[in-house]
């Protein structure tokens, strides 16, 4: 009986260990420097809805000289502390200046903010959505800080839905943003109704100055993934005449597992290369 | 969403505790489980990411000592079965196999054999799709792809006679770190967990 009762407490420890180095891995969290970080609600004219905008500052944030250039994060109530933490350390790796890292909050539903077409009662908003940037965040991010007005000096990342709108900013609206991070696009939607946006803006986009990333997990193989990815990218380097164009396979990870290490990689190509 | 993020150590902490309350390692007595040395458990499976992969496995334990417990699991699995032609986007074939090898503890009660594993192996994936709309060029992309493949996996068998049934739960921990157990969030952790089902074969 004694062997036996050793033999469970063996048991649940090991169990329980076991657990808690589980618990322990899902609990690391980034936070970037609160005393860096700047908050405020901005109201979007068009519905009246609320986004939550988060501004992450370079350490040696003047606000009084120099201009900076912005990355603008979507889904930005997950995204933003990893973001802002990589560019402080990506931007010190290479000895170059930090950016102002804005981070979108939620205020519709993301599926309907980030697709381009209404297919169902909560998608088709991100016309609307483009504009509130383009006239509300925008001017009021550049008013409010030290941010570079020029094209040149606007950067969109998003994952998922969020790189279908990035996708979306690139054909629509080329004019407001001259860098793309675009990780695991949803090119999917709508019957591939990205590779028709970026088909009938080609031309007055093509010989424009850009840079694009572009990045997806090796083990995305919900059978929508991949080609669609594939033939963006493929367009891209086909037509562009002055394009800074990479993309990565993330190895063994697969939509979500491969978000953060797809936005390093991203934030590494663009300060590498901007 | 507490609920999901919980759900899995959960379940594997109450079912590892159910069987040490109900099984005693060291019965005896008339009703106590058979002890069998070699048995091959053929069956199939989903997983848990919408049940849209289906499994075609088999297990061969072997337990050279009554609670130690080797095994060898194989599985081909046909991912994305029932979505092979979605928005214009064609799946040409899209499938992995997987080898583990793994060892455990076998826990015994009056109906049933519960053994605990720890597994390793290797993952071979391979799918392709295809552009398959004719407003766009036919634009093919192909992965193909070898991963390590490490989790816990949990084997009931219950029937005392030669053929009985049994039931596996794989959880795999790779892509390691987990970064979170909610069961909507981890592809490639959670959300690939293998519930596999089949009748077992008593060898010896």
């Amino acid at each position: 009986m004694k062997n036996n009762n050793g033999l469970i407490s063996r048991f649940y420890t090991i169990t329980s260990a076991l657990i808690l180095v589980c618990f322990l891995g899902s609990c690391k969290k980034e936070v970037f420097d609160t005393g860096l970080t700047k908050d405020f609600v901005l109201q979007s004219a068009a519905d009246g809805v609320s986004y939550d905008i988060k501004v992450g500052l370079p350490g040696n944030y003047n606000s009084s000289s120099g201009k900076y250039a912005t990355i603008y994060v979507l889904d930005g109530k997950e995204n933003f502390d990893l973001v802002a933490n990589k560019c402080k350390e990506i931007s010190d790796q290479h000895g170059v200046a930090n950016v102002l890292v804005v981070s979108i909050g939620y205020g519709n539903d993301r599926s309907e903010d980030y697709t381009p077409t209404k297919v169902s009662q909560v998608t088709g908003g991100a016309a609307q959505f483009l504009n509130f940037i383009k006239t509300q965040l925008i001017p009021e991010i550049e008013q409010r800080y030290r941010a570079d007005s020029s094209r040149e000096s606007r950067v969109i990342l998003g994952h998922s839905y969020g790189g279908l709108f990035g996708g979306y900013a690139f054909s629509v609206d080329n004019k407001l943003f001259g860098n793309y991070i675009l990780l695991s696009p949803s090119f999917w939607f709508d019957d591939l109704v990205s590779l028709q946006l970026e088909k009938d803006h080609r031309t007055d986009i093509k010989h424009r100055k850009q840079l694009v990333f572009m990045g997806i997990g090796e083990a995305e193989n919900s059978g929508r993934m991949q080609a669609p990815f594939e033939a963006f990218y493929q367009t891209l380097q086909d037509n562009y005449t002055n394009i800074k164009l990479a993309k990565n396979i993330a190895s063994n990870l697969d939509h979500l597992g491969s978000k953060d290490p797809n936005i390093v990689q991203g934030l590494n190509y663009y300060f590498k290369n901007r | 969403m507490n609920f999901q993020k919980y759900l899995v150590p959960a379940l594997f902490f109450f079912l590892s505790a159910h069987v040490i309350a109900q099984g005693d390692g060291s019965v005896t007595g008339k009703n106590r489980y058979p002890v069998r040395q070699l048995t091959i458990e053929p069956g199939i499976g989903i997983h848990t990411n919408f049940a849209t992969d289906l499994l075609i496995t088999n297990l061969v334990q072997w337990n050279p000592k009554k609670h130690l417990s080797l095994v060898s699991h194989s599985s081909y699995n046909i991912n994305n079965i029932a979505q092979r032609d979605f928005n214009g986007i064609k799946t040409n074939y899209n499938y992995s196999i997987n080898q583990k090898f793994g060892i455990g503890r076998t826990f015994y009660s009056k109906r049933s054999a519960n053994t605990f594993l720890f597994m390793a192996g290797v993952k071979y994936t391979s799918f392709k799709e295809t552009l398959n709309d004719p407003d766009n060029n036919k634009v093919s992309s192909a992965i193909n792809a070898f991963s390590p493949d490490y989790g816990l996996m949990y084997s009931l068998k219950k029937g005392v006679k030669k053929y009985f049934f049994s039931f596996r739960m794989y959880v795999p921990l790779y892509p390691w770190p987990a970064k979170d157990f909610n069961i909507l969030y981890v592809d490639g952790n959670m959300n690939n967990i293998a519930l596999e089902f089949g009748v077992g074969i008593k060898i010896k």
